[in-house]
């Protein structure tokens, strides 16, 4: 759905991207990850056709993207950071929504509006003002204005940023519930404990580089130097940690009450091997948790040391 | 479709709209009649006997002897030869021309900086758009205001027993034109600077430039400036829409229509190549602060 090919965007002597190749099919949702600062919102915004790439090329929906392709830009849906403040405050949620639908040339959109009011449930406020809107309800009412036109995608740049949990909840909801309609959806953001709870796929984009593109599941096991596995017994024994730490594939081991946590090598099951030692020791596992890097360590561990980590694993460095 | 021309149109409904309900162009329109009705009043007082006498009237002589020192003698003959309202036309304009432009320069800043362009242009629309819809919007209360002054002098006309005179209406299809050419200078000067603020000074500065340049094509002719590099009026005053207003002016004097013509088209290509030159600069800055 969206390919690009060696983008790149400098501003003077600033590369802001940096030969950053992207390819997004049909269908998912997308995360681009990367801190304050990396190069997200530059790449969105030549994705979007605000701004020209300074070398590079875009494909959309299997055509060559530029500024000029209006056509192209119509099947895009766009949820800014931010409501622009100040901005049709004096507009009813209806009328605000009646304007973009005019934007877009639709004929009659008085019964799509109802419906998308309805299903992000702010139908009851249809007749209120803008200026009286809380955060939440500004950002819901925001993706009802880029879903209007049925677009195929839906781009969120920080979509739950500075939202109460139940507004998080609510948008998290309705990005997902879109996705399952066949919207392809590409989410910007640095909240990345909440990408990993909804983006099928990421991109690690960081100082201007993209550092991975994979699927979140794929990205994460090859991201993870160890595997920790956590045993829960009824009481350990002095020495056990000692003992165990001696297994010839055991990394390292730490106690936390009753719980022994293992690091093992991430290639292979070690379970068996844990459980028989543990049982030639009169000791019975009660529980074996295997507890996997989450997004949050793996970014830390590719911006951190991502040139070695990368080599092999579909990246680019 | 074509969307640019769809996106204009939505666009400029709702920027009209919005003039509409705001109370600056209410504001804007009763200054300009009441500085109409004064100057017209001011006329009415100025008449004795002998026909116009600027010495009854202590505002009029102020005026007369201001525009005679600018323009010339023959200028203010030819002002005043029908009556007091082509000059209360052109008085009257003034602040509704600089209501128009200005507002449209700081919502233009404004709108781009808060991020309100950009969420317009993420659908089939594009910066060009908004600025054409924003054209579209100041013309509309052009014809507006003419059609108010319209009305408004005929009424005062039938009351103190005086007529609009051809050079009147002439006059209104000339400040079309020019209004149009500035709109373009107010759309350049939002392009180019990153700021409401910078935008409204450099439209004022270009402005202001172009009338003490048209100003000052007097004042050597009369002698009064020698500073004033002559070779350089003469470049500057092809982009001046003044230049041509003051052609278009005393075309209709001298009753030669073709001239008359040739320089409202001139206006008018002056202002396709100013917007030409906004749509490019825009297309490459982008509508991002």
């Amino acid at each position: 759905m969206i390919q690009t090919e060696g983008l790149t965007k400098k501003y003077g002597d600033f590369t802001a991207v940096d030969n950053v190749d992207l390819s997004i099919p049909a269908g998912e949702i997308y995360g681009f990850l990367g801190p304050n600062g990396a190069g997200k919102t530059s790449t969105i915004m030549m994705l979007l056709g605000i701004t020209s790439p300074t070398a590079g090329r875009i494909e959309l929906f299997g055509e060559e993207y530029t500024s000029g392709r209006l056509d192209l830009r119509r099947r895009i849906g766009v949820v800014p950071e931010k409501h622009p403040v100040g901005m049709w405050s004096w507009m009813t949620a209806g009328e605000y929504l009646s304007f973009f639908a005019d934007i877009f040339g639709l004929k009659n959109p008085g019964k799509r509006i109802e419906d998308l009011l309805t299903q992000v449930k702010l139908i009851g406020v249809a007749n209120k003002r803008i200026s009286e809107f809380s955060r939440g309800m500004l950002q819901k009412l925001s993706i009802v204005r880029a879903l209007l036109h049925d677009p195929d995608i839906l781009f969120l740049d920080e979509p739950i940023s500075g939202l109460d949990p139940i507004g998080i909840k609510q948008v998290r909801d309705l990005i997902i519930a879109e996705n399952r309609e066949g919207r392809t959806i590409f989410i910007s953001s640095h909240l990345l404990s909440e990408m990993e709870k909804i983006c099928h796929r990421v991109a690690i984009i960081f100082n201007g580089k993209l550092l991975a593109e994979d699927s979140m599941d794929v990205l994460l096991l090859k991201l993870a130097r160890d595997r920790e596995i956590d045993i829960d017994l009824e009481e350990v024994p002095d020495g056990l940690a000692e003992e165990i730490e001696k297994l010839d594939f055991v990394n390292s081991v730490s106690v936390t009450e009753t719980t022994i946590a293992v690091k093992v090598p991430k290639e292979g099951d070690y379970r068996k091997d844990i459980s028989r030692f543990l049982i030639k020791k009169e000791l019975i596992p009660l529980q074996f948790k295997e507890k996997s890097i989450s997004l949050e360590e793996a970014f830390v561990t590719i911006t951190q040391d991502n040139v070695k980590l990368l080599a092999g694993v579909g990246g680019k460095a | 479709m074509n969307y640019r021309l769809n996106a204009v149109k939505a666009i400029s409904r709702r920027k009209i709209f919005e003039t509409f309900i705001t109370p600056g162009f209410y504001i804007a329109l009763s200054v300009s009649l009441l500085l109409g009705y004064f100057l017209i009043n001011g006329f009415i007082n100025s008449i004795d006997s002998s026909g116009l006498n600027y010495g009854l009237n202590p505002v009029y002589e102020l005026i007369a002897k201001s525009l005679s020192g600018a323009f010339g003698d023959t200028f203010v003959i030819k002002l005043f030869s029908e009556g007091p309202f082509l000059f209360a036309l052109y008085i009257a304009y003034i602040p509704f021309l600089l209501y128009l432009t200005i507002s449209s320069v700081f919502k233009f800043g404004f709108e781009k900086k808060v991020g309100a362009i950009e969420l317009l242009v993420y659908g089939p629309s594009d910066g060009t758009s908004y600025f054409l819809a924003s054209l579209v919007k100041d013309i509309v209360f052009t014809f507006v205001f003419l059609g108010a002054v319209l009305v408004f002098f005929w009424i005062t006309a039938i009351v103190n027993n005086m007529v609009l005179g051809p050079e009147f209406f002439y006059s209104c299809i000339v400040i079309l034109f020019l209004s149009l050419a500035f709109f373009s200078y107010g759309i350049i000067s939002s392009v180019v600077t990153d700021s409401a603020v910078s935008g409204i000074a450099l439209f004022l500065g270009i402005s202001i430039f172009f009338i003490i340049l048209q100003m000052g094509s007097f004042a050597i002719i009369s002698g009064y400036v020698t500073n004033l590099s002559n070779v350089l009026a003469w470049i500057v005053k092809w982009v001046s829409p003044l230049f041509y207003w003051h052609l278009a002016l005393s075309s209709i004097g001298y009753g030669n229509g073709g001239v008359f013509v040739v320089n409202l088209f001139l206006l008018l290509l002056l202002s396709i190549v100013i917007l030409v030159i906004s749509h490019l600069v825009l297309k490459a800055r982008g509508v991002r602060v």
